[in-house]
């Protein structure tokens, strides 16, 4: 059998790999020791393919907002209407989510682990939708909604986002509104599924003290093989102008100070893999220096009262669209803008010196190696790096190659005031 | 692997308890000081921990503390105040990437030193706390008390305790009270600092690998001289309700909180407790649960409906987010199929199920380097010296009959409710 196998002496970490003859990719870390198993069958679809031309047609097809989420809660019927009472009889625990750019279905079990296996593969492969059980959804969805609506944290967000970005569907909310699933029907759903859950696009993962060659032969036995083949997926984004959409969102609600999110939006996008990854590190590297609890601007700013301990920065990317986003609670967030803005026109060099550079690498690093304790880590930051087209176990390896000098070049290119917006929440009068 | 904890006692009321497991990359490290809950102290013990965080004797400042964690390897500080029924628990940690990983054994004890340094040798000026900071962290703590409401759903919790436990100890928030911050200043909270130190149980906690050199070490840093520790009573267990409580609280939300408080009368040395945990969980627990599958599937009133155990203070709390409107069919939901467990209608299956998602989340402690100090520690809270072997065999003897014992005691005392009256059109 071709089975591949990584292997980090570093990370003291193995990595098996297999194709199967639907496409379907299997990937498997074995823990020595640990009484917990994680298994995560996930599909390269998320809230922003909202523009495709579905299988076997020709036109492209905009569907509601909301409709991979939708989908993910809708997997989880069966004409039995068991799949729950499946699980919890097998003493697992299983979930699912659904974000910009994947859906993911997710068991941990710490006994029968195979059969669980062989479930999670058979519901996510055998839908069942039906006109009543989407109408039911609804209610259910809408609620899910109506919380995130409620949350402060969230909304500010979801505004910076949508103060960024012009066209790019991901400026839009995960699960929709109350309005546009509405709109979501039973064809629609089948249309989603059929070309996105075709198994060329999807990934299995799983981690625990287990047998590859065991769960090679419980995907073998569960997982269909009628499907049709797809060359590529073709998905339509907008495209999406450089310049940020508008420079300031303010809203008011329940919260009992005022929170902002500051989003300086990346032009340097258009690529995956190891570039993407390293272009990631880099810039949350910069970011920790320069706002992170070890900066002179945090310490500063907290001294004079101006920002508490949630204050922090991080960047997150993918191939079509990347943003910096600096956040915190402020009584004056306009003002914690002000200095950022000051800050960033300081010359780079001043800013960002060697030194701090390897100390906070140094902390990335620890930190890390000290996510690795966690199965549940270790497989959704693997989901996520893959579909990037890049292995979680060389992570440490791109961590390490990042100089001084890559920190300067990227801060000169993204920390510019073109393209930065501000998002505020403001409690209520 | 068995968990095994050694427990070393180094001082009066001060004990070592070691968990060698060389499973983890990391390390880590936990001091946890135990104070009764109380008006007098709780607001004061939330402070102190983010003063202590701003500077000690050898770093003064907040910055030469973050410089020194992330030259460690990113050690992560965190401090943390919780509450555990009605004892107020002080908790700072460490935690430390495994040196075998960083071709570095012995930078640990650099960081030992730091968390020392942290806990036992602040910062003074004039003989007491630097007044700036805890100026700063009077006005920080503030803040975070006011940002509870950010949260609606534990804020609903919270809420609900605090009307339904109104006069006993377990309504206390554990973060304190706004009006007590201005009573408090750099010497009072100074005096209170030494009290705590003086007199305070201390439970540390080291998970990891370690050699007799750590172990020194760790001694070490915990060498203080010390008379009687003060001693915490346990809580007090209500059985039944006295008064029926309705509470509303208008907000301008889109969602409604329900949450209904029930008094179990269940102590957690009870030979009822295990019943009573099974019976939360058949009722709303999982995705399996009677509510999950009644509020949620069969109605679609909720996403989110599950019911919880308070272990330390033998009260259960159902909690959901709906529309405004469906208060009352909610509430008649809930109430039905807590009577429906009460008259034995669930079935074997239901049982297993409940008992293999306890066993389950029992066993994965032990993947996790802070569940382990975490379930060590709240044993030694409830005297219990049970292995986790044993705490697995007596969930999986618990039988039908106890449940519906467990769950027949419930009495209902409080239905809090988070509504938007402008929403509701209501005056």
């Amino acid at each position: 059998m071709d089975i591949k196998i990584y292997e980090s002496e570093k990370l003291k970490e193995k990595l098996f790999y297999k194709k199967m003859e639907s496409g379907l990719k299997v990937f498997f870390i074995p823990k020595e020791g640990y009484t917990k198993q994680y298994a995560i069958f996930a599909t390269d679809y998320g809230s922003i393919d909202n523009v495709f031309v579905p299988i076997g047609e020709k036109d492209p097809l905009e569907v509601p907002e909301g409709i991979a989420h939708f989908l993910e809660h809708k997997l989880f019927e069966s004409p039995d209407n068991n799949l729950f009472d499946k699980f919890s009889k097998l003493g697992a625990n299983v979930n699912a989510y659904t974000n910009f750019n994947q859906t993911a279905y997710l068991f941990s079990s710490t006994d029968n682990f195979y059969e669980s296996l062989s479930l999670l593969i058979e519901f996510v492969q055998n839908p069942y939708i039906t006109d009543e059980n989407v109408e039911k959804e609804k209610g259910i969805i809408a609620q899910e909604i109506n919380m995130y609506m409620d949350n402060p944290g969230w909304r500010v967000y979801f505004n910076c986002l949508k103060a960024m970005y012009n066209e790019h569907p991901v400026k839009i909310d995960i699960a929709g509104t109350i309005e546009s699933i509405q709109k979501i029907n039973k064809e629609l759903l089948y249309k989603c599924y059929n070309t996105f859950y075709n198994p060329t696009n999807m990934v299995l993962f799983v981690i625990g003290d287990l047998s590859f060659d065991e769960i090679l032969k419980v995907v073998a036995k569960s997982q269909k093989n009628n499907y049709d083949k797809v060359e590529e997926i073709k998905r339509i984004f907008p495209i999406e102008d450089k310049k940020i959409n508008t420079q300031l969102i303010e809203e008011n609600m329940m919260t009992s100070a005022p929170i902002f999110y500051i989003g300086f939006k990346d032009l340097d996008t258009g690529f995956k893999g190891e570039k993407l990854i390293k272009k990631d590190l880099v810039t949350n590297i910069i970011l920790d220096a320069l706002f992170g609890s070890s900066s002179t601007f945090y310490n500063d700013l907290y001294e004079e009262g101006l920002i508490n301990s949630s204050f922090g920065g991080f960047y997150t990317g993918k191939e079509s669209y990347g943003h910096s986003l600096i956040v915190g609670e402020s009584k004056e967030p306009k003002k914690v803008y002000e200095r950022i803005l000051r800050l960033i026109k300081e010359p780079s060099e001043k800013l960002l010196l060697e030194e701090d550079f390897n100390r906070i690498k140094n902390k990335a690093i620890g930190e890390f190696l000290m996510g690795l304790n966690s199965i549940e880590f270790i497989g959704n930051n693997f989901i996520d790096l893959y579909f990037s087209d890049f292995l979680l176990i060389d992570y440490l390896t791109i961590l390490e190659s990042i100089e001084y000098k890559d920190i300067i070049e990227r801060f000169n290119k993204h920390f510019t005031e073109e393209n930065v917006v501000l998002s505020i929440i403001n409690p209520l009068e | 692997m068995n968990l095994k904890s050694e427990r070393i006692k180094i001082g009066n009321g001060i004990n070592l308890n070691l968990v060698k497991t060389d499973k983890f990359k990391s390390n880590l490290l936990s001091f946890y000081f135990l104070r009764p809950l109380t008006k007098e102290e709780v607001t004061k013990n939330a402070l102190l921990p983010l003063v202590l965080k701003r500077g000690t004797d050898e770093y003064k400042t907040n910055l030469e503390i973050q410089k020194k964690l992330e030259e460690n390897y990113g050690a992560d500080l965190s401090v943390a105040i919780n509450k555990r029924g009605e004892k107020h628990v002080l908790r700072f940690t460490v935690e430390t990437v495994n040196g075998d990983y960083v071709g570095n054994k012995e930078y640990i004890s650099d960081v030992f030193n730091l968390l020392k340094s942290i806990i036992f040798n602040p910062l003074l000026e004039d003989g007491y706390f630097k007044k700036s900071y805890v100026d700063q962290e009077k006005e920080n703590l503030k803040r975070r008390i006011e940002s509870r409401i950010n949260d609606k759903r534990s804020y609903a919790l919270d809420r609900c305790i605090e009307e339904m436990c109104k006069n006993e100890r377990f309504s206390i928030y554990p973060l304190g009270n706004i009006e007590d911050l201005p009573g408090i200043d750099e010497s009072i909270l100074y005096n209170h600092y030494n009290n705590i130190i003086k007199t305070s149980p201390i439970e540390i906690f080291f998970v990891g690998d370690y050699d007799d050199k750590m172990v020194d070490h760790m001694k070490e840093m915990a060498n203080i001289e010390r008379e009687e520790t003060i001693t915490i009573p346990r809580e007090q267990i209500m059985a039944g309700s006295k008064t029926k409580n309705m509470v509303y609280d208008d907000l301008d939300v889109n969602q409604g909180k329900l949450v209904l408080g029930y008094r179990t009368g269940i102590p957690y040395e009870d030979r009822l407790y295990n019943g009573l945990l099974i019976g939360s969980d058949i009722l709303g627990g999982g995705p399996n649960s009677k509510l999950f599958k009644n509020v949620r599937e069969k109605e679609s009133l909720a996403y989110y409906v599950t019911s919880t155990i308070f272990k330390y203070k033998s009260i259960m709390l159902v909690d959901g987010g709906i529309e405004f409107a469906n208060f009352e069919k909610t509430i008649d939901i809930i109430k039905e199929q807590i009577e429906e467990i009460q008259k034995g209608n669930f079935t074997t299956d239901d049982i297993e199920i409940s008992k293999k998602s306890l066993i389950s989340s029992t066993k994965s402690i032990k993947d996790s380097i802070f569940l382990i100090s975490e379930y060590f520690f709240s044993q030694i809270l409830s005297n219990d010296n049970r292995s986790l072997e044993e705490i697995i065999e007596d969930i999986d003897r618990v039988t039908k009959e106890e449940i519906v014992e467990a769950m027949s005691k419930l009495t209902l005392d409080t239905i809090y409710f988070m509504r938007n009256k402008k929403a509701m059109n209501i005056n």
